[in-house]
């Protein structure tokens, strides 16, 4: 297969057929990770920068890992302390990190849209949306996908219930995105107070009793709950809240035996999930982490030419 | 002098069939007929265009005094005039914020010496427009001011609306009221709706609107004073004033070229560009279709821009960071007409072009009603209007400072191509198509 993207801002554009290919290139990475000389020279001579706007330590250091392992050089640029502080605006940053002659940029934002627009104003780099705001964040998507295929097999036909705060989750639009986009039936659980208003324009349902939407289902994704929520007067208490949507052994048993439970993390032990669900048998979050490094290497040398 | 030779007049009612002739002397339409002959005259072919009384819009936001890096008096009078506009009416959200007479006169004189539009200032209803105390209103109606609005927001306390309709009611001057219900939209971005759930980012309810539409038609009710609302946007603000026009009260309202032609859907189509962030946000299809079934019945009074320029640097950003406002004078004649056109004509002709005229100035005080009419010696305010011409939306020729505008690149058909004010040439474009 061509690979055309060059950027990744969203998975919107991408098809069945793409994300098909590009999870098997993954499994290749991960193999990669498992030799006892993990790194390869594939993007020697590259000089990718990672933009962090926000904190962030598991996806700049999956990101930081999958550009050394490619053999890039990396650049970690962060906001506190640097241009930014001094008021610089977003567009001559990356404008003279692109002039430094960067080959791509990854970048992380709090407010929505940040990716589109560096992918407009750069004229070379590669952008890499590493999450914008409570928009998207596709690598997290690109890696739940990885390894949910990879204990389930197949994802077509396959069940999801998606339980937590979707309001403000950009996991769970992307997830969302890219699991319908496999064939995946998505539920969604949640208080209604953390739900989007138009549930049905994003192709799924929504039911509020957590045990109905995990009924059957292969995969179970939880997710963070902040505890800002409960000062935002969006739900009474962290306890009622884990008492009605909570992992508990009772309500993983209502998914289908096989299930697996997914959380981006980081994880709230005892809020969104209890210990014995987050590390019993049916967890793979651990997984997770490792399919991120693996889809980010894939991303970055597809879309970095690599491949050519 | 000057002679407008073989147009169609529109007199601000209705659309003449055949050619004639305008006649200005003065500053005045002095005679209005066919074959008419004056040899000192300049002589202008309109060549079976639409003369017009001048166009009036009752919402600009020309940044003056505070924030002349967006736009000025000078900037926004003359863009206006390019636009097809002869009179504007400027909202007073500036620094300071035009809350007493000193501040209208300053603006009055301002706009004399502008070059562009007439510039009529409205003023503040409550000082630093802070919805505590009640500004001089009729020190500043005596100065000039036009409408009373704490626009950029409502009138933050429902008592001091109340105060200000009762207050205003011998002043012949109308409260203009921004509807948004602002615990409902903090934080918003959007509209509530397809845009807010693809994004996460927070929305702006419907209900935000139709709570204060409702709150200033309960207190126009019990007070019998008129209030405007202005940019309505949604289909259940647009019945609510229907409901309370049908009783018989003194409700109006307009709408903007924005709501009338483009959707939340752009958003996502453009990749979050700032270019359509706007207050209030771009609505649904829905509610695009209810404006103009509005303009149809006559529950919208008038067209308004809500023209709200930003420098560049401002506005050039993510899309979550970026201010609200469209700056849209130079082209939201196009914008509309273009849109009529393509939508196949929902409304006639004459009832659309009521509300650039007739329509806006009727909410106007008392002495500039007769800029909405255009006969012999009414003052002469003439916009020209080329309903076959075609031309692309070019920023880089605008009078204005603002450089981002939803419809830049974009072909319109349908220009305004000469705007007089008192008689004075102010654009003129008769030549460009030819």
């Amino acid at each position: 297969m061509e690979w055309r993207h060059k950027d990744l801002i969203t998975l919107e554009g991408w098809t069945r057929e793409e994300l098909h290919f590009f999870l098997e290139q993954a499994d290749y990475m991960e193999e990669l990770m498992n030799r006892p000389i993990k790194k390869v020279p594939a993007l020697r001579g590259k000089m990718v920068v990672n933009c962090f706007f926000e904190n962030s330590t598991r996806t700049r250091v999956s990101f930081e890992l999958a550009e050394k392992m490619l053999s890039a050089d990396v650049v970690n640029w962060s906001a506190s302390g640097s241009s930014a502080s001094k008021g610089e605006t977003l567009r001559d940053t990356v404008w003279t990190l692109e002039a430094m002659g960067a080959d791509a940029v990854v970048v992380r934002h709090g407010a929505v849209g940040v990716p589109d627009y560096l992918s407009k104003k750069l004229k070379r780099a590669s952008v890499f949306n590493a999450g914008d705001g409570t928009n998207g964040h596709p690598t997290q998507a690109l890696l739940d996908l990885h390894s949910a295929r990879k204990r389930l097999g197949g994802l077509d036909g396959a069940k999801m219930a998606m339980i937590g705060d979707v309001l403000h989750s950009r996991v769970a639009r992307s997830d969302i995105q890219a699991f319908r986009k496999m064939g995946v039936t998505v539920t969604l659980s949640g208080p209604a107070t953390l739900m989007p208003e138009d549930t049905a324009s994003l192709g799924v349902e929504y039911v509020s009793d957590a045990h109905e939407a995990a009924r059957g289902a292969d995969i179970l994704y939880f997710l963070r709950i902040q505890r800002e929520r409960q000062d935002d007067g969006l739900i009474p208490s962290i306890d009622e809240y884990h008492r009605r949507w909570g992992a508990t052994d009772s309500l993983v048993s209502a998914a289908s035996p096989n299930a697996v439970v997914m959380h981006p993390g980081p994880m709230n032990r005892g809020v969104e999930i209890s210990s014995s669900v987050a590390d019993g048998p049916k967890s793979v979050i651990l997984g997770q982490v490792r399919s991120g490094v693996a889809v980010r290497m894939a991303l970055l040398y597809l879309c970095l030419g690599g491949a050519r | 002098m000057i002679l407008l030779k073989n147009g169609r007049i529109f007199d601000g009612r209705t659309l003449a069939s055949a050619c004639e002739d305008v006649l200005i002397k003065d500053g005045v339409v002095v005679r209005r007929g066919s074959g008419l002959q004056e040899e000192e005259a300049e002589i202008f072919d309109m060549d079976g265009k639409i003369v017009c009384p001048g166009f009036i819009d009752l919402h600009v936001h020309f940044r003056d005094p505070g924030y002349e890096w967006r736009e000025d008096t000078e900037s926004g009078a003359q863009a206006a005039a390019a636009g097809g506009y002869a009179t504007v009416v400027t909202m007073p959200n500036t620094d300071p914020a035009v809350d007493n007479p000193v501040t209208v006169e300053y603006l009055v004189a301002r706009g004399k010496k502008a070059g562009g539009a007439r510039v009529l200032p409205s003023g503040c209803v409550s000082r630093r427009r802070e919805g505590k105390q009640l500004a001089e209103l009729a020190l500043m109606a005596q100065s000039g001011a036009v409408m009373f609005t704490d626009d950029g927001a409502p009138v933050a306390d429902a008592k001091l609306l109340k105060t200000a309709l009762l207050y205003s009611r011998d002043l012949d001057v109308k409260i203009m009221e921004h509807p948004e219900e602002p615990s409902l939209t903090a934080k918003a971005h959007v509209n509530e709706g397809v845009v807010s759930a693809s994004s996460g980012m927070k929305g702006w309810p419907a209900s935000a609107e139709v709570i204060d539409i409702q709150r200033g038609i309960t207190l126009s009710r019990e007070t019998d004073s008129p209030i405007h609302f202005t940019h309505v946007s949604t289909e259940l603000g647009i019945e609510a004033i229907r409901q309370a026009k049908k009783e018989g009260l003194q409700v109006t309202c307009d709408v903007t070229p924005h709501h009338l032609s483009l959707d939340e859907t752009c958003i996502l189509v453009s990749r979050f560009s700032s270019a359509y962030k706007v207050n209030p946000p771009l609505r649904t299809r829905k509610d695009v279709k209810a404006l103009w079934d509005a303009i149809a019945d006559g529950t919208a009074d008038a067209i308004v821009t809500d023209h709200a320029p930003y420098h560049m640097d401002e506005k050039d950003v993510p899309f979550q960071e970026a201010p609200c406002g469209i700056a849209s004078l130079e082209c939201s004649v196009a914008v509309v007409l273009d849109t009529w056109l393509k939508l196949g004509e929902p409304v006639t002709l004459e009832h659309l072009l009521s509300l650039f005229t007739s329509g806006p100035a009727a909410l106007l005080p008392r002495p500039w009603r007769s800029l909405g009419v255009l006969k012999e010696g009414a003052a002469a305010d003439i916009t020209v209007l080329d309903l076959d011409a075609v031309k692309r939306v070019d920023v880089n020729e605008w009078k204005s400072k603002a450089r981002l505008c939803p419809w830049n690149g974009e072909m319109l058909q349908g220009w305004p191509v000469m705007t007089l004010v008192e008689g004075k040439v102010r654009m003129n474009r008769l030549e460009d198509g030819e």
